[in-house]
């Protein structure tokens, strides 16, 4: 195993995938402090700086892309450390982080809670950024309360998670928004501080809608801006100049490719179904969630008289909801909307791969899920989950993306399908 | 004023922008409608993705860049549209295959239809807005 010999303040790079083993002294990884025998795995398309707290010994083993690049200064600007030092004597409350894609706001908000941890204090961070979540599963957002120094923002623990339903916040302001809202609250319950991490979708009407009503619903502390050419500014000038503090780009910031980002997600996706069994829920218990399915009063089929295989109907304000064995023809259609007004209709196993968030009766995520089936005459739903136990269930949120249990993405569903 | 909260509005826009641009070429709207359709039911929860994609489908470029098997649209000196697969190439003409030709003429003054040559008739209402909902057919500014 190659063995480096460090000196205090030396500085090194480490891209994955590696291992490293601290043999002897204290290292910063990260930010974080790690003393002998502690052992670190950077994987691929990640890059973190190690700094040597003093004299240091470690040993690493490189795998796939792996490096090891010893550098001549500190990747981290000053002006971040001027930061973390206000941080720490002055104990805000709530810090934003926002910034483009590929400035580093993940490395950054990893950096700050654990040079906050080194220094007494219990940080917690939020992933907002559901497309690239480091804390929870893609298409969530979530919170993670640091106990100990992490390498990677994804090693830390996560303690509440709320579904998004999508890879991307367009078309789901609204979760978004809210559920960044719920993780601050929760957030603040357990840790002296919450970071959140933002989204890169900083351009155009609905990106700058998204970073405003965040800024407004959370009304941050302190709002840390990483940028490299002023591209925050247009957002920055909602904000009271007192809480904005502007940070450089570190160097050495790696940009990912499309296929790094969608094979990096598939990781995750698929590592949240590592440990999945099939769940079945009894749909007159469990309520369903952001979807039009069960919230209208229940119609007999029997009493429909159209020609078409309807295994369930509801009528609801907005008109009526089907679910058929299979795509029914116009005709049959038509005469139905004569009698209910604007009819929906769901095809009996267009649900399959649909993902969803399960909760409990406080609307805390358990995990998220894969629809296998809905059996609607009986009212049942499998899905294949990490969560064990059916009784803790108390909804399903439906969301807007299939994907299969390996976490490859095969296809969205348009709002309002179910 | 208010910021979009959605990409539809661009999506609209764009769609509205792409049909002037190919007025009067049944080919590219055709391309651009089956497109926008298979677009849309692959991603319709990414409205930004398709706004960016839709102007891919027909584009302008130069006769010595065609190249052979690519569909194309040729408008014609004389207003005419011919569209095809491209199958050969050489220096003083294109020879299309599964091609189509359009005839994009104006009119006389009356035109002499025969009641029997007609499979489908279609009435066209260009004031929708007003007759369907005219509260919000506002003066424009």
């Amino acid at each position: 195993m190659p063995e480096l010999k460090l000196k205090r303040g030396d500085v090194v790079m480490l891209e994955g995938q590696l291992s490293l083993e601290v043999r002897e002294g204290e290292v910063l990884i990260s930010g974080g402090l790690r003393g002998k025998g502690s052992r670190t795995v950077i994987p691929r398309a990640k890059s973190v700086p190690l700094e040597a707290e003093g004299d240091a010994l470690v040993a690493y083993t490189l795998g796939r892309d792996g490096k090891v690049e010893q550098l001549s200064k500190r990747t981290i600007p000053r002006e971040w450390d001027a930061l973390i030092s206000e941080v720490i004597q002055q104990r805000p409350k709530k810090i934003l982080v926002m910034g483009s894609v590929d400035v580093g706001k993940s490395f950054f908000t990893t950096y700050l809670a654990n040079t906050m941890l080194r220094h007494g204090l219990r940080p917690g961070a939020i992933d907002s950024d559901v497309g690239q979540s480091d804390v929870g599963p893609p298409a969530t957002m979530g919170l993670g309360i640091f106990e100990q120094p992490v390498a990677q923002l994804y090693e830390v623990p996560l303690s509440s998670a709320y579904f998004v339903g999508s890879m991307s916040p367009s078309e789901h302001m609204l979760e978004f928004v809210v559920g960044v809202k719920w993780l601050v609250e929760h957030g603040l319950k357990k840790a002296d501080s919450v970071i959140v991490n933002t989204p890169g979708w900083i351009f155009g009407g609905p990106g700058r809608s998204l970073q405003l009503y965040t800024l407004e619903t959370i009304d941050p502390d302190i709002v840390v801006a990483i940028q490299r050419e002023g591209e925050l500014e247009h957002l920055l000038s909602s904000v009271p100049r007192a809480r904005v503090r502007r940070l450089p780009v570190s160097t050495k910031v790696r940009s990912r490719s499309s296929a790094e980002r969608a094979s990096l997600r598939a990781m995750m996706l698929g590592k949240c179904f590592e440990d999945a069994g099939k769940l079945v829920l009894n749909l007159w218990k469990v309520r369903l969630k952001r979807c039009y399915l069960h919230t209208g009063r229940p119609i007999d089929v029997g009493t429909l008289g159209v020609q078409a295989q309807i295994i369930h109907a509801e009528q609801m304000p907005e008109g009526m909801l089907i679910v058929t064995k299979r795509r029914m023809d116009k005709g049959a259609i038509r005469e139905l909307e004569a009698r209910f007004g604007h009819v929906r209709t769901i095809i009996q196993g267009s649900e399959r791969n649909m993902m969803v968030g399960l909760t409990n009766d406080v609307n805390e995520m358990l995990g998220i899920g894969i629809i296998e089936r809905i059996d609607y005459e009986r009212g049942r739903m499998v899905v294949l989950t990490p969560v064990k136990n059916a009784d803790e269930v108390a909804a399903v949120q439906f969301g807007s993306m299939r994907i299969k249990p390996d976490g490859e993405e095969i296809g969205t569903i348009r709002q309002g399908t179910f | 004023m208010t910021l979009e909260q959605s990409e539809y509005q661009k999506l609209v826009e764009r769609i509205i922008e792409l049909f002037e641009r190919h007025r009067g070429d049944p080919n590219a709207f055709e391309a651009i409608l089956s497109e926008l359709r298979t677009l849309y039911k692959k991603i319709p929860i990414y409205p930004g993705i398709i706004t960016m994609l839709l102007p891919k489908v027909v584009q302008s470029t130069e006769m010595d860049k065609l190249k052979e098997g690519e569909e194309v649209v040729l408008v014609l000196r004389d207003g005419r549209i011919v569209s095809g697969k491209v199958a050969e190439i050489s220096p003083s003409e294109i020879k299309l295959v599964e091609g189509k030709r359009l005839d994009v003429s104006s009119l006389d003054e009356k035109v002499p239809v025969r009641r029997e040559d007609v499979r489908e008739a279609k009435v066209v209402s260009r004031v929708v807005l007003e007759k369907e909902w005219p509260s919000l057919d506002f003066e424009e500014e």
